[in-house]
């Protein structure tokens, strides 16, 4: 094949534009595994240092497991940091600010000792319970060259020393990857976020479907009179954008007692004019002979549609399905209208709630955003093609 | 002779049903129910000259009690006395029944609550802590007076303005660089899809997070420290003038720098969804035409000009229908980034308006006079659209 330079030229384009289009989710992902301290820097930091993988072997050296890390009572963990003699390091756990007790700062023994040619801290677990996170503080002289462990999440200099924090010094490799995460999915109940959201957009496409796809067939198959109208009248809902019906809806809600439950976040999107008018057509492209055959052989209508109709409408099935699931997943303004209590909130609104009340914990958010995304995502990557068919097919005549 | 019209009875039952259920809710007044159960009761007596067995029809009435029971009568029916239907009649009943249950749900949370929200438009401050007295169109006249009204409709007609073009423009040129068999095309078609299957919510945080005044990646990107995007209430064209001396005047001014920033984000968030669709458009132009043009030796422009963009016009034309009808209905990326609507309320979008006057100020009534509003000027914009654009919309390949 002949090289042709037009075909570089549009390489070049679209990979530029695609780094824009791209860059967000580097971004996100990046501050998902940075430290406050390197998250809230003015030049930004583009590889945090919990992303790379001399890192994760520092780490898994720290704690009882090497993947989640841990320190179990009596176990002990040592730090080793090569330095010369004659300066020595100090080390310390610290308090939990505010808190009235504190087993991690007052039930670990802290030794620091010089042998050969390296400092180490040693840090024994003298209470009953296991510690999953353990901060440490060292005060490092500043005289002599540093050489950690492990990197510290934020340095600062105190006085004649260093003074290096770590938010965990048994981490694991997962452990230290993965702090940020963590942090996020303790700090609200998002399983129950997760399940919410879950729940209610798969619902939704089950029986959205069941109830699209019984309308289209009569709509498309069964001549009945007043078809027409009915018609008509599906046709005119479509013409009513989502915002008028915001009111009204929670008014109708309200009355029936349904506010702040599943009810509430279902019902009123179960049926789909967009689903009827997706698997009509899908039945209008069917040939009549096949219909024509089975009634000869005795099936009725429901026969028909759940034998041949149904099977056949896979690919509008699925479209109709991701759609949906979509659309209810990603939902924020309905979820933060008829819903009060956190437990009925979905992720999105947990997500929101968790915007406002994170407050310059970038590290936090992102990796909240990330776990949010994650399953849409992961469902694109496992399912490309229904993605893209499903997602063109909507713009169709 | 003729036969018992059972489908009538089935769509009178479902009818009833629905107001059944609306009578105890409070929407209906006693009398109309009273007519179904009366007139449910008529057909049944009439049903009783066609054999006995019609009497077991007479369940429906017991609708009062329990109203799924006025349609699933019928059914019932239909079930156990349903052999001896002729064709006819079976698909006249099959059809009704198909569709009913999928009507009666977008009867119920569709078309009614257009209805209804006119209604509430009607009265003075309806929030349902005290009885609201009738204000005719008083709502709309105060909404034509308000201010903040003109500001959200402003902004939406910048968000047209600015989105529409600029999106249709670069997913244009994406779909054609995508179009020219290039290699790796799904790589490419991912990088540029992803941002539309990602929520909103968490798109928006991501973005916020880019946006941010002292440590933001784009003030680093573009030497601006210290810039606060998203808190800048200044029209663009005035802070593109304010070098010149010139200063534009009210609307001239522009939408705020914040809501240029919220903009930049929808166009990220919805190019990959226009994209796979003009893509779609774009390959179902059949080859020969170019092969013919470029026989003829027909530049790229010339190709473009004269073959593409005349036969993608109906793709185009949709999703410009889109994109207008999407800008009323701008809501998540607001509330996330600016949870306050920005400085001045200078990020107020209709949808958002709508919210803060129902939900945050809980005035019903003016925030569906919005929504009717809202509802007019679409249905007239795409009238006018359909009018004024689609004559010179090639349909035909």
């Amino acid at each position: 094949m002949r090289f042709r330079p037009g075909v570089l030229f549009v390489h070049l384009l679209l990979l530029l534009g695609g780094l824009v289009m791209a860059f967000p989710f580097y971004w996100m992902l990046a501050t998902s595994l940075k430290s406050p301290q390197e998250a809230l820097q003015a030049k930004p930091v583009w590889v945090p240092e919990r992303m790379k993988p001399g890192n994760w072997l520092k780490a898994a050296r720290l704690g009882d497991s090497p993947l989640w890390g841990g320190l179990a009572p009596g176990r002990s963990v040592e730090l080793v940091f090569p330095g010369r003699e004659g300066h020595p390091p100090r080390a310390l756990v610290p308090r939990t600010p505010g808190a009235f007790f504190d087993p991690r700062a007052d039930g670990t023994r802290v030794e620091v000792v010089y042998r050969e040619g390296a400092w180490r801290v040693r840090l024994t677990n003298a209470t009953e319970e296991a510690f999953r996170f353990l901060p440490l503080v060292v005060l490092w002289p500043k005289e002599v060259p540093l050489a950690a462990p492990l990197p510290p999440d934020a340095i600062r200099s105190q006085g004649e020393y260093w003074r290096l924090e770590w938010v965990n010094a048994v981490p694991g490799a997962l452990g230290y990857v993965l702090h940020n995460y963590l942090e996020a999915w303790h700090a609200a109940p998002w399983g129950r976020y997760f399940f919410n959201s879950f729940f209610t957009a798969l619902t939704q496409v089950a029986v959205g479907l069941f109830l699209a796809a019984l309308a289209a067939f009569a709509l498309a198959r069964i001549p009945f009179p007043g078809k027409e109208a009915v018609f008509v009248l599906i046709l005119a809902t479509m013409m009513v954008p989502g915002e008028v019906l915001l009111i009204p809806n929670y008014v109708l809600l309200a009355r029936l007692g349904w506010l702040d439950t599943y009810y509430a976040l279902i019902v009123p999107w179960l049926a789909s004019v967009f689903g009827i008018f997706l698997l009509r057509q899908f039945y209008l492209s069917l040939p009549q002979d096949l219909f024509d055959a089975a009634r000869i052989d005795g099936a009725g209508y429901l026969t028909q549609l759940f034998r041949i109709a149904l099977p056949l409408s896979l690919p509008g099935l699925v479209s109709y399905g991701i759609f949906t699931f979509l659309g209810a997943y990603n939902a924020l303004l309905w979820p933060l209208i008829v819903t009060q209590s956190p437990e009925m909130r979905t992720v999105q609104l947990g997500l929101q709630a968790f915007v406002s009340e994170a407050g310059s914990d970038y590290g936090a958010l992102m990796a909240a955003s990330t776990f949010v995304i994650l399953p849409v995502i992961l469902g694109y990557f496992f399912a490309q093609r229904q993605f893209i068919q499903g997602i063109a097919r909507s713009g169709l005549k | 002779m003729r036969t018992f019209p059972l489908h009538a009875l089935l769509s009178l039952g479902a009818l009833l049903a629905l107001g059944v259920y609306a009578f105890r809710l409070g929407f209906l007044p006693w009398a109309w129910v009273g007519v179904g159960l009366g007139l449910y009761a008529l057909l049944v007596l009439w049903g009783l000259r066609f054999g006995r067995h019609h009497a077991l029809l007479g369940l429906g009435l017991f609708a009062y009690w329990f109203p799924p029971l006025a349609f699933l009568a019928p059914l019932l029916f239909a079930l156990l006395f349903g052999r001896g239907l002729r064709q006819k009649e079976q698909a006249a009943l099959y059809g009704w029944a198909l569709v009913w249950p999928a009507l009666a749900l977008l009867l119920v949370w569709h078309v009614f609550p257009t209805f209804y929200a006119f209604y509430l438009s009607l009265f003075e401050r309806v929030n349902f802590l005290r009885p609201a007295a009738f204000a005719g169109l008083e709502n709309y006249r105060i909404l034509l007076q308000d201010p903040l009204f003109w500001k959200a409709l402003g902004n939406t007609f910048w968000y047209v303005v600015f989105t529409v073009p600029v999106g249709l423009l670069l997913a244009t040129g994406v779909a054609i660089l995508l179009n020219t068999q290039v290699a790796f095309l799904g790589f490419y078609r991912t990088l540029y899809f992803l941002p539309y299957i990602t929520a909103l919510t968490a798109a928006a945080a991501v973005w916020r997070w880019i946006y941010h005044p002292e440590f933001g990646f784009l003030n680093w990107l573009l030497g601006t420290p210290g810039l606060d995007w998203l808190n800048t209430p200044k029209g663009v064209f005035a802070l593109l003038l304010e070098p010149l001396g010139v200063q534009p005047p009210g609307f001239w001014a522009g939408p705020s720098l914040a809501f240029v920033a919220i903009m930049v984000m929808s166009v990220w968030h919805f190019l990959g969804y226009q994209v796979v669709i003009l893509l779609a458009g774009l390959q179902a132009i059949p080859k020969e035409y170019y092969e013919a043009a470029e026989l003829d030796g027909a530049s790229f422009w010339q190709k473009h000009r004269l073959i593409t963009w005349p036969l993608l016009s109906p793709t185009t034309f949709f999703l410009f229908t889109l994109g207008l009808i999407g800008a009323f209905q701008v809501f998540t990326q607001v509330y996330v980034l600016t949870p306050t609507v920005g400085v001045l309320q200078d990020t107020l979008t209709l949808a958002f308006y709508l919210y803060n006057k129902g939900f945050r100020d809980s005035d019903f009534s003016y925030a569906s006079a919005i929504a009717m509003v809202t509802f007019l000027l679409i249905l007239v914009l795409t009238l006018i659209q359909r009018r004024v654009l689609e004559r010179r919309v090639n349909y035909e390949i």
